[in-house]
Protein backbone atom coordinates (compact mmCIF):
# COMPACT_ATOMS: atom_id res chain seq x y z
CA UNK A 1 0.00 0.00 0.00
CA UNK A 2 1.91 3.30 -1.38
CA UNK A 3 0.82 6.49 -1.78
CA UNK A 4 -0.05 7.17 -5.39
CA UNK A 5 0.32 11.20 -5.26
CA UNK A 6 0.17 14.09 -2.50
CA UNK A 7 -2.79 15.86 -3.41
CA UNK A 8 -2.01 18.98 -1.66
CA UNK A 9 1.88 19.12 -2.87
CA UNK A 10 0.32 18.62 -6.27
CA UNK A 11 -2.43 21.07 -6.19
CA UNK A 12 -2.09 23.35 -3.68
CA UNK A 13 -5.09 25.97 -4.69
CA UNK A 14 -7.05 22.59 -4.64
CA UNK A 15 -5.93 22.44 -0.78
CA UNK A 16 -6.73 25.75 -0.32
CA UNK A 17 -10.39 25.77 -1.77
CA UNK A 18 -11.23 22.61 0.29
CA UNK A 19 -9.66 24.25 3.63
CA UNK A 20 -12.04 27.55 2.97
CA UNK A 21 -15.10 25.34 2.82
CA UNK A 22 -13.73 23.04 5.64
CA UNK A 23 -13.23 26.43 8.11
CA UNK A 24 -17.35 27.42 7.30
CA UNK A 25 -17.82 23.97 8.55
CA UNK A 26 -15.93 24.24 11.53
CA UNK A 27 -17.44 27.26 12.51
CA UNK A 28 -20.93 26.79 12.09
CA UNK A 29 -23.02 25.70 15.21
CA UNK A 30 -23.01 22.32 14.92
CA UNK A 31 -21.07 20.91 17.77
CA UNK A 32 -17.49 19.46 17.55
CA UNK A 33 -18.79 16.39 19.12
CA UNK A 34 -21.44 15.95 16.57
CA UNK A 35 -19.02 16.84 13.53
CA UNK A 36 -16.92 14.26 14.64
CA UNK A 37 -19.25 11.57 15.00
CA UNK A 38 -20.44 11.97 11.42
CA UNK A 39 -16.43 12.45 10.00
CA UNK A 40 -15.91 9.60 11.60
CA UNK A 41 -19.37 7.57 9.80
CA UNK A 42 -18.97 8.59 6.63
CA UNK A 43 -15.20 7.14 6.27
CA UNK A 44 -16.00 3.90 8.14
CA UNK A 45 -18.73 4.11 5.31
CA UNK A 46 -16.08 4.94 2.83
CA UNK A 47 -13.40 2.93 3.89
CA UNK A 48 -10.73 5.86 5.07
CA UNK A 49 -7.98 4.95 6.96
CA UNK A 50 -6.36 8.12 6.92
CA UNK A 51 -9.44 10.33 7.95
CA UNK A 52 -10.78 7.73 10.61
CA UNK A 53 -6.94 7.54 12.05
CA UNK A 54 -7.19 11.51 11.89
CA UNK A 55 -10.59 12.17 13.59
CA UNK A 56 -10.68 8.94 15.76
CA UNK A 57 -7.79 10.93 17.09
CA UNK A 58 -9.70 14.53 17.21
CA UNK A 59 -12.73 13.26 18.94
CA UNK A 60 -10.47 11.34 22.06
CA UNK A 61 -8.61 14.14 22.56
CA UNK A 62 -11.97 16.46 22.65
CA UNK A 63 -13.17 13.84 24.89
CA UNK A 64 -15.11 11.36 23.00
CA UNK A 65 -15.86 8.21 24.54
CA UNK A 66 -14.25 4.91 23.15
CA UNK A 67 -17.09 3.40 23.49
CA UNK A 68 -19.00 5.55 21.43
CA UNK A 69 -16.44 5.34 18.67
CA UNK A 70 -16.80 1.51 18.86
CA UNK A 71 -19.81 1.10 18.63
CA UNK A 72 -20.26 3.28 15.71
CA UNK A 73 -20.56 1.14 12.91
CA UNK A 74 -23.71 -0.19 14.99
CA UNK A 75 -25.34 2.92 16.23
CA UNK A 76 -28.78 2.33 15.09
CA UNK A 77 -28.75 -0.69 17.52
CA UNK A 78 -26.82 1.44 20.34
CA UNK A 79 -28.72 3.83 22.84
CA UNK A 80 -25.22 5.44 23.22
CA UNK A 81 -26.04 8.40 20.53
CA UNK A 82 -29.05 11.44 21.45
CA UNK A 83 -32.08 11.74 18.74
CA UNK A 84 -30.11 14.29 17.35
CA UNK A 85 -27.20 12.60 16.94
CA UNK A 86 -29.11 9.57 15.53
CA UNK A 87 -30.67 11.97 12.59
CA UNK A 88 -27.70 13.55 12.20
CA UNK A 89 -25.81 9.49 11.66
CA UNK A 90 -28.90 8.65 9.66
CA UNK A 91 -28.26 11.91 7.22
CA UNK A 92 -24.72 11.07 6.69
CA UNK A 93 -25.52 7.52 6.20
CA UNK A 94 -28.12 8.73 3.03
CA UNK A 95 -26.04 11.15 2.05
CA UNK A 96 -22.81 9.15 1.45
CA UNK A 97 -24.92 6.24 -0.21
CA UNK A 98 -26.30 8.32 -2.41
CA UNK A 99 -24.85 5.91 -5.10
CA UNK A 100 -27.54 3.34 -3.35
CA UNK A 101 -31.06 5.36 -3.33
CA UNK A 102 -32.20 8.85 -2.81
CA UNK A 103 -32.42 10.10 0.72
CA UNK A 104 -35.89 9.41 2.39
CA UNK A 105 -38.19 11.37 3.33
CA UNK A 106 -37.98 9.86 6.57
CA UNK A 107 -34.64 10.29 7.24
CA UNK A 108 -34.92 14.37 6.27
CA UNK A 109 -38.43 14.57 8.34
CA UNK A 110 -36.76 12.70 10.93
CA UNK A 111 -33.51 14.99 10.67
CA UNK A 112 -35.84 18.39 10.45
CA UNK A 113 -37.15 17.75 14.04
CA UNK A 114 -33.75 17.73 15.81
CA UNK A 115 -31.95 20.64 13.25
CA UNK A 116 -33.38 23.85 12.01
CA UNK A 117 -32.86 24.56 8.31
CA UNK A 118 -30.07 26.22 8.69
CA UNK A 119 -28.26 23.67 10.56
CA UNK A 120 -29.65 20.98 7.57
CA UNK A 121 -27.72 22.45 5.30
CA UNK A 122 -24.69 23.10 7.59
CA UNK A 123 -24.74 19.53 8.13
CA UNK A 124 -25.34 18.50 4.30
CA UNK A 125 -22.18 20.63 3.85
CA UNK A 126 -20.21 18.96 6.61
CA UNK A 127 -21.47 15.46 5.33
CA UNK A 128 -20.29 16.68 2.00
CA UNK A 129 -16.72 17.84 2.36
CA UNK A 130 -15.81 14.77 4.38
CA UNK A 131 -16.53 12.53 1.32
CA UNK A 132 -14.52 14.93 -0.67
CA UNK A 133 -11.65 13.81 2.12
CA UNK A 134 -12.41 10.47 1.98
CA UNK A 135 -11.83 10.57 -1.46
CA UNK A 136 -9.17 12.24 -2.23
CA UNK A 137 -7.40 10.30 0.50
CA UNK A 138 -8.38 6.97 -0.73
CA UNK A 139 -8.01 8.07 -4.15
CA UNK A 140 -4.39 8.86 -3.49
CA UNK A 141 -3.48 6.56 -0.83
CA UNK A 142 -2.26 8.85 1.74
CA UNK A 143 -0.79 7.32 4.56
CA UNK A 144 -1.56 7.44 8.03
CA UNK A 145 0.58 8.75 10.63
CA UNK A 146 2.26 5.26 12.47
CA UNK A 147 0.84 2.73 9.35
CA UNK A 148 3.34 0.35 9.78
CA UNK A 149 3.72 -3.13 8.59
CA UNK A 150 3.27 -5.18 11.50
CA UNK A 151 5.06 -8.00 12.48
CA UNK A 152 2.54 -11.57 12.89
CA UNK A 153 0.81 -11.15 15.35
CA UNK A 154 1.12 -13.02 18.55
CA UNK A 155 -0.98 -15.87 19.64
CA UNK B 1 -34.63 0.02 21.45
CA UNK B 2 -36.08 -2.29 23.77
CA UNK B 3 -35.25 -5.68 23.89
CA UNK B 4 -37.72 -8.39 22.11
CA UNK B 5 -36.82 -11.62 23.88
CA UNK B 6 -33.92 -13.09 25.69
CA UNK B 7 -32.97 -16.51 23.42
CA UNK B 8 -31.08 -18.00 27.15
CA UNK B 9 -34.31 -18.02 28.79
CA UNK B 10 -36.80 -18.63 26.54
CA UNK B 11 -34.59 -21.79 24.57
CA UNK B 12 -31.89 -22.38 26.98
CA UNK B 13 -31.68 -25.57 25.24
CA UNK B 14 -30.96 -24.41 21.67
CA UNK B 15 -28.83 -22.21 22.62
CA UNK B 16 -26.20 -24.84 24.11
CA UNK B 17 -24.65 -26.37 21.39
CA UNK B 18 -24.13 -23.04 19.61
CA UNK B 19 -22.15 -22.11 23.25
CA UNK B 20 -20.15 -25.25 22.66
CA UNK B 21 -19.00 -24.32 18.93
CA UNK B 22 -18.05 -21.21 20.20
CA UNK B 23 -16.05 -22.60 23.00
CA UNK B 24 -14.53 -25.08 20.38
CA UNK B 25 -13.60 -22.14 17.96
CA UNK B 26 -11.57 -20.12 20.39
CA UNK B 27 -9.47 -23.31 21.97
CA UNK B 28 -9.18 -24.31 17.64
CA UNK B 29 -5.72 -23.00 17.58
CA UNK B 30 -6.65 -19.82 15.21
CA UNK B 31 -4.75 -16.53 17.29
CA UNK B 32 -7.30 -14.97 19.58
CA UNK B 33 -5.80 -11.43 17.98
CA UNK B 34 -7.04 -12.48 14.63
CA UNK B 35 -10.50 -14.65 16.43
CA UNK B 36 -11.07 -10.74 17.74
CA UNK B 37 -10.76 -8.59 14.69
CA UNK B 38 -12.88 -11.55 12.63
CA UNK B 39 -15.42 -10.62 14.86
CA UNK B 40 -15.19 -6.74 14.80
CA UNK B 41 -15.46 -6.55 11.07
CA UNK B 42 -18.30 -9.13 11.27
CA UNK B 43 -20.35 -6.96 13.64
CA UNK B 44 -19.34 -3.59 11.71
CA UNK B 45 -20.64 -4.61 8.99
CA UNK B 46 -23.76 -6.40 10.57
CA UNK B 47 -24.14 -2.81 12.87
CA UNK B 48 -24.00 -5.33 15.73
CA UNK B 49 -23.86 -2.91 18.75
CA UNK B 50 -23.78 -5.74 21.59
CA UNK B 51 -21.35 -8.55 19.51
CA UNK B 52 -19.16 -4.81 18.71
CA UNK B 53 -19.05 -3.43 22.42
CA UNK B 54 -18.51 -7.24 23.63
CA UNK B 55 -15.06 -8.04 21.51
CA UNK B 56 -13.84 -4.04 21.69
CA UNK B 57 -13.74 -4.62 25.28
CA UNK B 58 -12.74 -8.05 25.30
CA UNK B 59 -9.43 -7.16 22.27
CA UNK B 60 -8.43 -4.49 24.33
CA UNK B 61 -8.41 -6.19 27.94
CA UNK B 62 -6.07 -8.88 25.98
CA UNK B 63 -3.86 -6.23 24.34
CA UNK B 64 -4.95 -4.80 21.00
CA UNK B 65 -4.54 -1.42 19.96
CA UNK B 66 -7.29 0.69 20.03
CA UNK B 67 -5.99 2.45 16.78
CA UNK B 68 -6.33 -1.48 15.21
CA UNK B 69 -9.61 -1.64 16.14
CA UNK B 70 -11.19 1.78 15.36
CA UNK B 71 -9.70 1.50 11.64
CA UNK B 72 -10.83 -1.83 10.94
CA UNK B 73 -13.77 -0.63 8.70
CA UNK B 74 -10.97 0.71 6.70
CA UNK B 75 -8.50 -1.89 6.69
CA UNK B 76 -8.01 -2.59 3.38
CA UNK B 77 -6.37 1.45 3.31
CA UNK B 78 -4.25 0.77 6.61
CA UNK B 79 -0.85 -1.56 6.55
CA UNK B 80 -1.76 -1.86 10.45
CA UNK B 81 -2.82 -5.54 9.66
CA UNK B 82 -0.33 -8.17 8.59
CA UNK B 83 -0.95 -10.10 5.49
CA UNK B 84 -2.78 -12.81 6.91
CA UNK B 85 -5.05 -10.93 8.47
CA UNK B 86 -5.72 -8.61 5.64
CA UNK B 87 -6.29 -12.02 3.98
CA UNK B 88 -8.88 -13.41 7.61
CA UNK B 89 -10.37 -10.12 6.64
CA UNK B 90 -11.12 -10.14 2.92
CA UNK B 91 -12.11 -13.36 3.53
CA UNK B 92 -14.60 -12.36 6.61
CA UNK B 93 -15.88 -9.61 4.39
CA UNK B 94 -16.66 -11.95 1.53
CA UNK B 95 -18.57 -14.56 3.21
CA UNK B 96 -20.86 -11.73 5.58
CA UNK B 97 -21.57 -9.76 2.19
CA UNK B 98 -21.86 -13.54 0.64
CA UNK B 99 -25.18 -12.42 -0.92
CA UNK B 100 -23.13 -10.12 -2.83
CA UNK B 101 -19.95 -11.30 -3.53
CA UNK B 102 -20.36 -15.39 -3.84
CA UNK B 103 -16.95 -15.84 -2.03
CA UNK B 104 -14.74 -15.18 -5.12
CA UNK B 105 -11.97 -17.47 -5.60
CA UNK B 106 -9.69 -14.21 -5.44
CA UNK B 107 -10.25 -13.89 -1.35
CA UNK B 108 -10.36 -17.71 -0.88
CA UNK B 109 -6.84 -18.32 -2.73
CA UNK B 110 -5.69 -15.71 -0.59
CA UNK B 111 -6.63 -17.22 2.58
CA UNK B 112 -4.79 -20.03 1.35
CA UNK B 113 -1.45 -18.47 0.66
CA UNK B 114 -1.53 -17.81 4.48
CA UNK B 115 -3.66 -20.24 6.23
CA UNK B 116 -3.46 -24.43 6.22
CA UNK B 117 -6.52 -26.16 4.92
CA UNK B 118 -7.49 -26.86 8.47
CA UNK B 119 -7.18 -23.28 9.31
CA UNK B 120 -9.35 -22.14 6.48
CA UNK B 121 -11.82 -24.59 7.97
CA UNK B 122 -11.34 -22.89 11.68
CA UNK B 123 -11.85 -19.29 10.19
CA UNK B 124 -14.94 -20.09 7.62
CA UNK B 125 -16.33 -21.59 11.07
CA UNK B 126 -15.72 -18.42 13.10
CA UNK B 127 -16.93 -16.04 10.74
CA UNK B 128 -20.01 -18.10 10.18
CA UNK B 129 -20.76 -18.40 14.25
CA UNK B 130 -19.91 -14.32 14.40
CA UNK B 131 -22.71 -13.79 11.62
CA UNK B 132 -24.95 -16.30 14.35
CA UNK B 133 -24.28 -14.44 16.94
CA UNK B 134 -25.26 -10.96 15.32
CA UNK B 135 -28.26 -12.34 14.08
CA UNK B 136 -29.15 -13.46 17.07
CA UNK B 137 -28.18 -10.23 19.41
CA UNK B 138 -29.21 -7.73 16.52
CA UNK B 139 -32.91 -9.99 15.86
CA UNK B 140 -34.02 -9.70 19.49
CA UNK B 141 -32.14 -6.68 20.27
CA UNK B 142 -30.21 -7.40 22.97
CA UNK B 143 -28.78 -4.56 24.88
CA UNK B 144 -25.23 -4.45 25.41
CA UNK B 145 -23.67 -3.22 28.76
CA UNK B 146 -24.07 0.71 30.07
CA UNK B 147 -26.61 1.80 27.08
CA UNK B 148 -28.67 4.25 28.36
CA UNK B 149 -30.22 7.07 26.63
CA UNK B 150 -27.42 9.62 26.10
CA UNK B 151 -29.04 13.12 27.31
CA UNK B 152 -27.33 15.78 25.02
CA UNK B 153 -23.85 15.87 23.34
CA UNK B 154 -20.77 17.34 24.66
Amino acid sequence: MTQRLNAFQTAPDAYKAMLGLQDYVNQSKLEHSLQELVKIRASQLNRCAYCLHMHIADARKAGESEARIALLSAWEESELYTPRERAALRWTEELTRLTERSPSDDAFAELREHFSEQEAVDLSVAIGMINVWNRINCGFRTRHPNDRRREPAAA
Amino acid sequence: MSKRLNPYVTAADTMKPLIALEAAIKESGLEHSLIHLVKMRASQINGCAYCLHMHSADAIKEGESPARLFLLDAWHESALYTPRERAALAWTDALTLISETHAPDEAYEEVLRHFSPEETVKLTLLIGTINTWNRIAIGFRTSHPNDRPAKTAA
